[in-house]
Order: C-alpha cells, then sequence, then structure tokens
C-alpha cells in the first residue's frame, strides 16, 4: 500500500471515528422524554450570539424539562442559515428552533416548513418587512425584538435634544452595513428624524461594519474634513468604540462631542456611566435568549406563545441608557462583550 | 524591482526597445507600472478635488491606517513570489490578537504581551509551511484548513468575546508618536527595508524566486525547496504577528472576528502591484502600490462623503483594470 493509500485509510477511519463520537454526542439523551432545541447563530463566534445561547441555555435549564440543545453556526452567511433551518426543521429530528436570523428576510424562504415544528426568532423577524415584529410567516410563534426603525429613532431623538441649542450641528452617521435591510432601514430612520431638523446637518455618513478598526479608520478619515463635528451617531457600540479612539488620536475630548453607539456591551454601558459617551441603545442578548426558549417551551407544549416580546422591556433597564438613566440601576453592567 | 524583473526588462527587454519607437515603449511602461500610475493619478486628483486630503495629517493618518495591512502584505509578497498562498493570516491575527490581550489582562505585562504576538505568528506560520511540506499538501488548501483551526482557537480562548485590556502602556505602540509620527509607520518602514534587501539582495531572495519560477528546476540546481517554503510562511506569520501586535495595541482589545477579510485584502494588493499570481516574479514595493491604492480610494471617499457602495464599486473596477493591465502586459511579452 503506498503512502496515499494509507494517508486516505487514516483519515477515512479518523473521520468516520469522530462522526461516530459527533453521532453519539448528539442522540445522547435523546429518548421520547427529551424535546430537542436547535439554536441557529447568526454567528456562533460573535459575542452577542453566545449571550442569547447563554440566555437560551438558562431558560431550558430553568424548565424543568430536558431538553437536548444544539448550536448552528450561521458564519454570518444568509445561505449557511437557510440551508441550517431547511435541514434542521426537514430531518424530523428536532421539536423546536430559536434562530438569531442573520437576514430575516431571506430566512422566509424556508417556509411553509416541512416538518410543522415552532421557531422563536430573536432580534430580528423573519419574512418580508423588517418593521413589523408580529408573525409574518406560518411557523414562527415569537418574535423577541423591537422594530429597528424605531429604536434607531430614539437614538436619533437623542441627538435632536443635544442638538437643540446648536447651529449648525454637524454629525456623522456611523452604520455598520448599508447592503443589508436591517441597517439600511436605521440609516433611513436617522435620516428621516435629523432631517426634520434645519439646524441638523449630516456631514458624512461611513460604514463601520460592527467592527472596532473598520470604524476607527472610517471616523479618521472624516474627521480629516470635518474637524468641526458635535455628533457621531452609530448603532453599534464596537463601532462608537473605534470612533472614540478615533476622537482621541485627532486630540479631541469624546466627552465634548455626542457620540452614542448600541448593543449595550459592558464597556459601552460603563463608558455611558463615565460620560465619555452621552448615550447607548441597550440590548439585552441574554434575556431576549431566555425570553424566547420560554415561549419557544409553550408552544412545544401546545401552548400559545406571546407572539411578540418587547426587548426593551426585559432587561430591567431604561433601553437608551444615559449616565442619568443608568443611575437608577447602579448594578447593570451590560450583558454582553462587544 | 526584483531580480527576476532587472534581467526582463534591462536585459534582453532593452534591445528590444532600443527598436521600438516611443510610443509603444510608453504603452508598455504603462502597463508594467499601472498600479504605480493609477496610485499617482488617484493621488493627484484627490489633491485637487479634496482640500482634506494633501496634509502631513492625513497622509500620516493613511499610512498609520494602513501599516498592519501593509506589512502582512510585504511578508506575504514572499509566500506569492515562491508560488504558494497564505490563506491563514486573517485567522492568526486573530489568534495573536486574543493571546496578546488575554497575557496582558493576566500578567499586566505590556512587553511580554506585545512580544507574544510576533512569536506566536511565527511558529503559526512555521506549521503552515510544514504543512504544506510535510504534508504535500497545495499552500491553498493548506492554510485554509489551518485557518479555521486557527480561528477556532481564537474563539476557543475567547468564547467569542471581547477582551479590552486597560493595562497602562498597551496603547502605546499603536496609537504612540515621535516627531509626529506614528510607530507603526517607523516598524512598516523598517519591516519594508529589510524585506526588500532579503528578496532582493540574498541569496535566500533568489532561492524564493526560483522556486517560484520552477520548483523542479530550483531543486535541480541545489535549491532546499522545502526550506525555502517553510521560512516564507514561517516570515508570513510573523509579520502578521507583528501587525497584530500593532492591531491589538492600537484598538486596546482582542476579539476573535479581528482581521476578519485580511487574508483576501493582502493578496489582492500582491497581485494588484503587479507581482505575478503563478509565483516567480514580485516584489516588495509593488504590494505596498497596491495596499496604498485600495487605501487612497477609501480615504477619498471618506473624506469626500460619497455613498459607501461607490467605493466598493470604484475599488472594484480599479482592481479589475490594473490586473488586466498587468495581464496583457505579460501576453504582449
Amino acid at each position: 500500500m503506498n503512502s496515499l493509500r494509507i494517508s486516505g485509510t487514516v483519515a477515512l477511519t479518523a473521520t468516520a471515528l469522530l462522526l461516530t463520537a459527533c453521532g453519539a454526542a448528539d442522540s445522547a439523551g435523546s429518548d421520547g422524554d427529551t424535546l430537542k432545541v436547535a439554536v441557529l447563530a447568526a454567528s456562533s463566534q460573535n459575542g452577542y450570539n453566545q449571550a442569547v445561547y447563554k440566555g437560551v441555555k438558562e431558560a431550558a435549564a430553568a424548565s424543568g424539562k430536558k431538553i437536548d440543545l444544539k448550536l448552528l453556526d450561521g458564519q454570518f452567511d444568509s445561505n449557511t442559515q437557510l440551508s441550517q433551518l431547511q435541514n434542521v426543521t426537514s430531518t424530523g429530528n428536532y421539536d423546536g428552533v430559536v434562530v438569531v436570523p442573520n437576514d430575516g428576510v431571506g430566512l422566509a424562504a424556508a417556509f411553509p416548513l416541512s416538518k410543522k415544528i415552532p421557531v422563536a426568532t430573536v432580534l430580528n423577524p423573519v419574512g418580508p418587512d423588517i418593521n413589523k415584529m408580529e408573525p409574518q410567516v406560518d411557523g414562527v410563534v415569537t418574535t423577541v425584538g423591537v422594530p429597528p426603525a424605531m429604536a434607531a429613532e430614539k437614538q436619533a431623538d437623542g441627538v435632536v435634544t443635544y442638538c437643540a441649542e446648536i447651529n449648525p450641528c454637524n454629525a456623522v452617521l456611523l452604520v455598520g452595513n448599508l447592503s443589508t435591510p436591517l441597517d439600511v432601514a436605521r440609516r433611513d430612520a436617522y435620516n428621516k428624524v435629523l432631517g426634520a431638523h434645519p439646524n441638523i446637518k449630516v456631514v458624512s455618513t461611513v460604514e463601520g461594519q460592527y467592527d472596532r478598526d473598520t470604524s476607527l479608520k472610517a471616523i479618521s478619515n472624516v474627521l480629516q474634513a470635518h474637524k468641526d463635528i458635535n455628533v457621531i451617531l452609530s448603532n453599534a457600540d464596537q463601532e462608537a468604540a473605534g470612533a472614540q479612539i478615533a476622537l482621541q488620536n485627532a486630540g479631541i475630548k469624546p466627552s465634548s462631542i455626542y457620540l452614542t453607539g448600541a448593543g449595550g456591551t459592558k464597556d459601552a454601558v460603563a463608558a455611558v456611566r463615565a460620560g465619555t459617551w452621552k448615550g447607548a441603545y441597550i440590548n439585552f442578548p441574554a434575556s431576549m435568549g431566555k425570553a424566547a426558549m420560554e415561549e419557544l417551551v409553550k408552544a412545544m407544549d401546545g401552548g400559545t406563545a406571546k407572539a411578540v416580546v418587547n426587548a426593551d422591556d426585559i432587561g430591567g433597564t431604561e433601553p437608551y441608557a444615559t449616565k442619568e438613566t443608568l443611575t437608577k440601576t447602579p448594578d447593570f453592567t451590560g450583558e454582553w462583550n462587544g | 524591482m526584483t531580480a527576476t524583473e532587472t534581467s526582463r526588462e534591462t536585459g534582453a527587454g532593452a534591445a528590444v526597445h532600443g527598436g521600438t519607437p516611443i510610443g509603444p515603449r510608453v504603452i508598455a511602461f504603462a502597463r508594467d507600472y499601472a498600479a504605480l500610475i493609477l496610485l499617482v493619478a488617484v493621488f493627484v486628483t484627490l489633491s485637487i478635488i479634496s482640500s482634506s486630503f494633501l496634509s502631513f495629517t492625513n497622509i500620516m493618518n493613511i499610512l498609520n491606517q494602513n501599516a498592519p495591512l501593509a506589512i502582512i502584505a510585504v511578508a506575504g509578497t514572499f509566500v506569492i513570489v515562491s508560488g504558494a498562498f497564505d490563506l491563514s493570516t486573517a485567522a492568526m491575527y486573530s489568534v495573536v490578537s486574543v493571546v496578546a490581550a488575554s497575557i496582558a489582562t493576566s500578567t499586566g505585562s505590556v512587553w511580554l504581551a506585545l512580544l507574544a504576538a510576533p512569536v506566536l505568528g511565527l511558529v503559526m506560520g512555521a506549521l503552515n509551511g510544514l504543512a504544506v511540506t510535510r504534508l504535500n499538501v497545495h499552500s491553498f488548501l493548506a492554510t485554509l484548513a489551518s485557518s479555521l483551526v486557527y480561528k477556532a482557537v481564537a474563539v476557543l480562548v475567547t468564547g467569542g468575546s471581547l477582551i479590552t485590556v486597560t493595562t497602562s502602556g498597551f496603547s502605546e505602540l499603536g496609537r504612540g508618536k515621535v516627531a509626529g509620527i506614528f510607530f507603526s509607520v517607523l516598524i512598516l518602514i523598517a519591516v519594508f527595508a529589510v524585506a526588500s534587501l532579503l528578496l532582493n539582495g540574498t541569496v535566500f531572495g533568489r532561492h524564493v524566486f526560483a522556486v517560484g519560477g520552477n520548483p523542479e528546476a530550483a531543486h535541480l540546481s541545489g535549491v532546499r525547496v522545502d526550506r525555502v517554503k517553510v521560512i516564507v510562511f514561517a516570515l508570513s506569520g510573523l509579520a502578521v504577528g507583528i501587525a497584530g501586535a500593532i492591531g491589538v495595541s492600537r484598538l486596546a482589545s482582542g476579539q476573535p472576528q479581528a482581521g476578519t477579510g485580511l487574508e483576501l485584502q493582502a493578496i489582492a494588493a500582491v497581485i494588484l502591484g503587479g507581482s505575478s499570481i503563478y509565483g516567480g516574479i514580485g516584489a516588495v514595493w509593488r504590494s505596498l502600490v497596491g495596499v496604498f491604492l485600495i487605501a487612497l480610494i477609501g480615504n477619498g471617499f471618506d473624506i469626500l462623503n460619497v455613498n459607501p457602495q461607490m467605493k466598493d464599486l470604484v475599488t472594484g473596477v480599479i482592481i479589475l483594470a490594473a490586473v488586466a493591465l498587468a495581464a496583457a502586459d505579460r501576453r504582449r511579452r
């Protein structure tokens, strides 16, 4: 037998052993009393999704039932996640699904499901209207989230208040990824609110890609052309953190402008408490995952799940956080790291 | 200019040029230096249409922002000239990012954390080289597989979360300056100088060209092909480690998503600059031209407040144009 054949045999044997081991792990405890739930993360390598999964696990443990969870990694790819949803609902091996959609619009293609099992969605709805939280497709039993446009408008309202006595009030929009419906909806909401106030001038709109380094570069570039910025309005804390570094590099005190992010990371909550940022729209991913699992358990039991859970109401603190609102909940530190 | 290019352009090429009219010679020059000419054209255009572009702070800003990518591309030139690819640079970057941040937060030692990055990068790069040579797997597949392994390590270390570093002095490498010049830019200049000397002025550099040009012939000529390949991958890992140390210091945080897309950006910059994707031809300066051509477009669009989607469109068209011009030049020859 030549070396190629030996290598092939070793690889096949190793693969078979690995698959057997994985299969054994998957099937552990899967008797008639065990509910099997697939958790479809937009990306299992992402802190936000990890926090959602943590909440799902907590709710599963607290339910008093035997629930076998399987986490699937969508790799921030809409097609990958669509395939995963189709696979888990066609095999007949699962009793329910919790999903954090990477693209809720595209994910609607999986409906109607091959096997009718309940689906709970977190953060984004599944269906054509990204701002409609009520189930849009047959199979989704609960949506835990808030309309992105509504949340973005709240952020923009904070800018309007800050800019009331400033004319012109120069604002930079630092938006995640303008090729996705979610961020286009947010950008449009920002422009709608800010556009109604003639003293506010949006001098630049740049993409931050939910990344500190990308945002640091983008804001550094913007500051070359606009040194008199009053506001940086971002939809993500990671982006606001990058903007903060860009401001510091340019010799501008971040606290001297209206810098705001969204997401509710621990760093963001600390920055708002310290006054470095003026605000941050708080998400509660662990609480959202927990709520989604609680509603899913109801549906798997044959009961009726709550169609919409307002994610702003479940975290125990005011979602649009400012230094003042956070003083009311001194123990709140945020539910995830960015 | 590389040793290969030197002989190609001033040897046989000069004799041909001697009898060629000036017009075709200008066209041939334009094709060979397409990326450089485009870089100058974009630079001049931005200087004219934007009052903010041509300033010391903005130029330093561009250099500083892109120093990590440029360092990776400089080392990537060795890999591509040797006829291989390194698709694991982004994953290695994320590993060194989270490990450096972890060390800084757990030990409080800035230097230990920042020195760990290049050391770890060197080790991971050498492992890539060994995977390619010992397992006889094409570099494309070997580094694709190792990138999955390295990325998984980064996620396992952090659980997918960001590690914030508050250790005093940790940000100095990424944000500090001397005489108005960022440390990262000085490091880039040093890396560029050493890499240029290594590729163009040493026996090792000639061996890299030989391995990329024709590995069989190189082997028959006494070149230890496998050793050259391991070294170029180790250099790539070392460069990623240096770039990662700068990046993690600049952001004062390590995260498993750090460096996403860097591998393709670095390869695109090397190819855009004019190094051959087939190996055997290339130069370090060409890779820097590629990096900064893309960087200028990004900087210009942000300054001019143009729709971000237009930035991707224009960048794509320019990359296609530059590579097509270079391909036309090769066909002509």
